[in-house]
């Protein structure tokens, strides 16, 4: 009995090259698994990003344009509009998503868009080297911000999960994280929501992802998925923050 | 005299507003700047009725990405700003270059640099043809003169975009876009162009499609920015446009682009009527530019004059032309009232009697 | 031949649309011609003007340095354009609102109570109209029936249960007893 294989919608010979330990191939793993399972493959476009996401387009067998930094919901925006009948999404950083391209984000969220949005949240630029961003911690040291990250000087970090829930075009809106099995299966069940909200033309659904980055916080795997545990989830809470289909709300 | 019977009083704005509609624009993504509102403002109603895609966008970065991700599916979209916020497009136009998109962008310029104010100017001619986005690339631009044109070059635009999947852009002005004038639509003539070997319309049957810039492999990208530039050749060899008043027995040329045309070309007949041998000259296309046809008549010509809403940029180009086989001057005027005919005489005159090479009136 | 226009005067008293009157109204007579208005912040408040290019040939510049003929609404566009009046031209002036003076010895004045008319006809907002009217007497391209067709080109289908009322309102400047030159 076969118990593994490789999702369809990823290329058969895709290899990851984010760094070991990361959690972006897991998220990446558990998007290609649900384009299978909902049939969503061939009526899919993505607009990818700029950051570690960057080559998507690399491991995913579906149809994808790069968006300039920030501006992956207005192209996905674009496409959506020309072709209403295509199931869009983008896969972005938490840089991407809510500092560079926090006003389409927001937007998109606003206009009640039917796109689903994927963000990844490791607090700290990965792709250029681990600097200052928008979701760096109170306290966290990047390159940029050697001596921690301070209100003086950095001000506070964003929650996506919570501002992206407050406009009243989404539909859905859940932050999860990666960081032991149980929390990967309610990821994939709140992708599977995100994912729906726009098959049935609810508006926007959103799904923050804590995310470890093991290089640039110079810690192992293990020791990264602690502080997902430790430090990230008490600032970052875990959970759903807008449902519209949940009548019990 | 021209019958207009078929004809109608139409603003220069709505006119490449309709015309976009007309050429099949599926989408049009805008932010209001004048003097171009007007398009956003038509078409929000228009692109509704016929169940087309409109979106008042958030900012310029969004409204051109957005037309990027509706034209990667193979739609025809559009967008429209004026100099300032064209700007901000920058990025967008060297990401859809590299990208082979073909998107329509219309600029209706104002006065700058910095905010500048709404009345005409043609500041913009830079920003257009060399662009302040990175790397190499050109876009092809398209600059109308009268009402008719915003009609036909628009038609044209979307066409060319599709032709060369480049960035195509209407440069018109504030003159342009707020005068009317009788014009008709007609059909939109040109034919449709297949664009299913490239556009993303998913995965179905085949291997996932990506467009991307991106460019890890240097061997690769320098292949693929020699692509481009073959491409912008074959453009300028087949879609090179211009026209030409008197230019025979000229021996004075005067250039304009855009609605300094009609200017230009009232110039050359009083001045020919007062027994000076003046032509006009008026490229239709800035980007590719009418270089060899200029070269061409520098063997023949003794001066050309250009006639510019702009510290002088064209001219700049002119030279480049000429490549020295005649004397290239300026008449122009920063921003504001456009030059009139009496004050393009006086220049050439000026020019012609006191030597000068530059007459800023 | 070529001759220009300009009408002026608050914004409100429906300047530009009187403007694309004329403009249609010389298309129909097989003339070339442009419209061109003052945009932008000067429509909120100001005064509001448009010029219109008629010619038999191309015409040679949209916006130009003096003018054949000025029709002014109101005391500011008199006071604006009078200086710009090409030698041997003409202003009409809505003598409602405009003292009646002659500082000029070189150009042709008519002088008409066009808001006093509209306002007798019962709507102030029509002295446009009655202005077109009063400029019919003196350019004899633009007679009543081209007029009318020109109006019924520029209302809005929204509008065009006023087309009778615009006519009307026309037709009350024409009169020549409303008129002093």
């Amino acid at each position: 009995m076969q118990v593994f294989s490789i999702p369809k919608s990823m290329k058969e010979n895709a290899k990851f090259t984010f760094c070991p330990g990361c959690d972006h191939g897991i998220a990446v793993r558990l998007v290609a698994e649900l384009l299978d399972e909902m049939d969503l493959k061939e009526k899919t476009i993505l607009a990818a990003s700029i950051g570690c996401s960057v080559f998507l387009y690399d491991f995913l067998d579906i149809d994808s344009i790069e968006a300039p930094h920030g501006r992956a919901m207005a192209e996905a925006t674009g496409v959506k509009r020309a072709r209403p009948d295509k199931f869009v999404f983008t896969y972005q950083g938490d840089g991407d998503f809510a500092s560079i391209g926090l006003a389409e984000s927001t937007h998109a969220a606003l206009r009640a868009e039917n796109l689903t949005g994927i963000c990844i949240n490791n607090t700290t630029y990965g792709m250029t080297g681990g600097q200052h961003g928008p979701t760096t911690l109170i306290g966290q040291k990047t390159t940029t911000s050697p001596m921690g990250r301070f209100r003086e000087t950095y001000g506070y970090p964003i929650r996506i999960a919570e501002h992206i829930a407050l406009c009243e075009g989404t539909a859905f809106s859940a932050r999860v994280a990666l960081d032991t099995v149980p929390h990967i299966n309610q990821a994939k069940k709140a992708l599977r929501k995100a994912f729906q909200v726009q098959l049935d033309g609810l508006g926007y659904g959103f799904v923050e992802i804590l995310s470890t980055c093991p290089t640039n916080w110079k810690m192992t795997p293990d020791e990264a998925h602690e502080r997902v545990k430790n430090e990230m989830i008490p600032v970052f809470p875990l959970g759903i923050f807008k449902d519209v289909t949940d009548i019990s709300e | 005299m021209e019958s207009y019977s078929d004809k109608q009083l139409i603003k220069g704005n709505y006119a490449i507003a309709e015309a976009a509609v007309k050429a099949g624009c599926e989408c049009y993504f805008g932010y209001p700047i004048t003097p171009q509102t007007e398009i956003g403002e038509y078409l929000s109603q228009r692109m509704y009725d016929l169940k087309r895609g409109y979106v008042c966008a958030e900012s310029e970065l969004a409204a051109i990405n957005m037309v990027i991700g509706a034209v990667s599916t193979g739609a025809k979209a559009m967008t429209s700003s004026s100099s300032c916020a064209v700007a901000l497009m920058q990025e967008g136009l060297s990401y859809a270059c590299a990208d082979e998109l073909p998107v329509v962008l219309v600029n209706v310029m104002r006065a700058g640099p910095g905010l500048g104010y709404i009345y005409p100017a043609q500041g913009d001619y830079y920003q257009a043809v060399y662009g302040g986005g990175n790397g190499d690339y050109k876009i092809t631009v398209l600059a109308p003169s009268t009402v008719q044109e915003c009609i036909d070059l628009t038609y044209r635009a979307f066409y060319l975009a599709q032709k060369w999947r480049n960035p195509t852009m209407i440069l018109a002005d504030g003159l342009l876009g707020q005068m009317m004038e009788p014009a008709s639509y007609g059909e939109y003539p040109y034919p449709e162009i297949d664009n299913s070997s490239w556009a993303l319309t998913g995965a179905k049957n085949r291997e996932g499609r990506a467009i991307y810039s991106c460019a890890r492999d240097e061997d690769k990208q320098n292949e693929h920015i020699r692509h481009l530039f073959r491409k912008y050749e074959l453009i300028a060899k087949e879609d090179t446009d211009w026209e030409e008043f008197n230019t025979e027995d000229a021996d004075i040329i005067l250039i304009a682009f855009g609605s300094m045309t009609r200017n230009i070309k009232a110039a050359m007949k009083v001045l020919r009527a007062q027994g000076l041998k003046v032509g006009a000259f008026r490229p239709i296309t800035l980007s590719p530019f009418p270089t060899n046809r200029l070269n061409q008549l520098a063997d023949n010509v003794d001066r050309f004059i250009t006639v510019e809403m702009n510290m002088g940029q064209m001219v700049n180009d002119v030279k480049l032309a000429v490549n020295g086989k005649a004397e290239v001057d300026l008449i122009n005027r920063p921003v504001g009232q456009w030059l009139s005919v009496e004050e393009i005489v006086e220049g050439v005159k000026q020019i012609i009697s006191k030597g000068v090479q530059y007459a800023s009136i | 031949m070529e001759k220009n226009y300009i009408i002026a005067g608050f914004g409100g008293q429906g300047v530009l649309f009187a403007g694309k009157i004329i403009a249609n109204a010389f298309m129909l007579a097989g003339k070339n011609v442009t419209w061109y208005p003052c945009y932008g912040a000067e429509m909120r408040g100001g005064t509001v003007n448009c010029e219109i290019v008629v010619s038999d040939d191309e015409v040679s510049s949209v916006h130009k340095q003096d003018v054949d003929c000025v029709i002014a609404l109101n005391q500011l566009s008199f006071d604006r354009f009078i200086s710009k009046i090409k030698k041997g031209g003409r202003i009409v002036c809505n003598s409602s609102l405009i003292k009646e003076t002659r500082p000029r010895t070189d150009i042709d004045y008519i002088f008409a109570p066009m808001t006093d008319k509209a306002i007798e006809f019962g709507n102030h907002k029509l002295a446009n109209m009655v202005s077109l009217g009063v400029l019919s007497n003196v350019e004899t391209v633009l007679n009543i029936s081209i007029l009318e067709k020109a109006i019924d080109m520029v209302l809005p289908e929204s509008r065009k249960k006023l087309l009778h009322t615009n006519i009307d309102a026309v037709k009350l400047g024409i009169d020549k007893e409303t008129i002093s030159l």
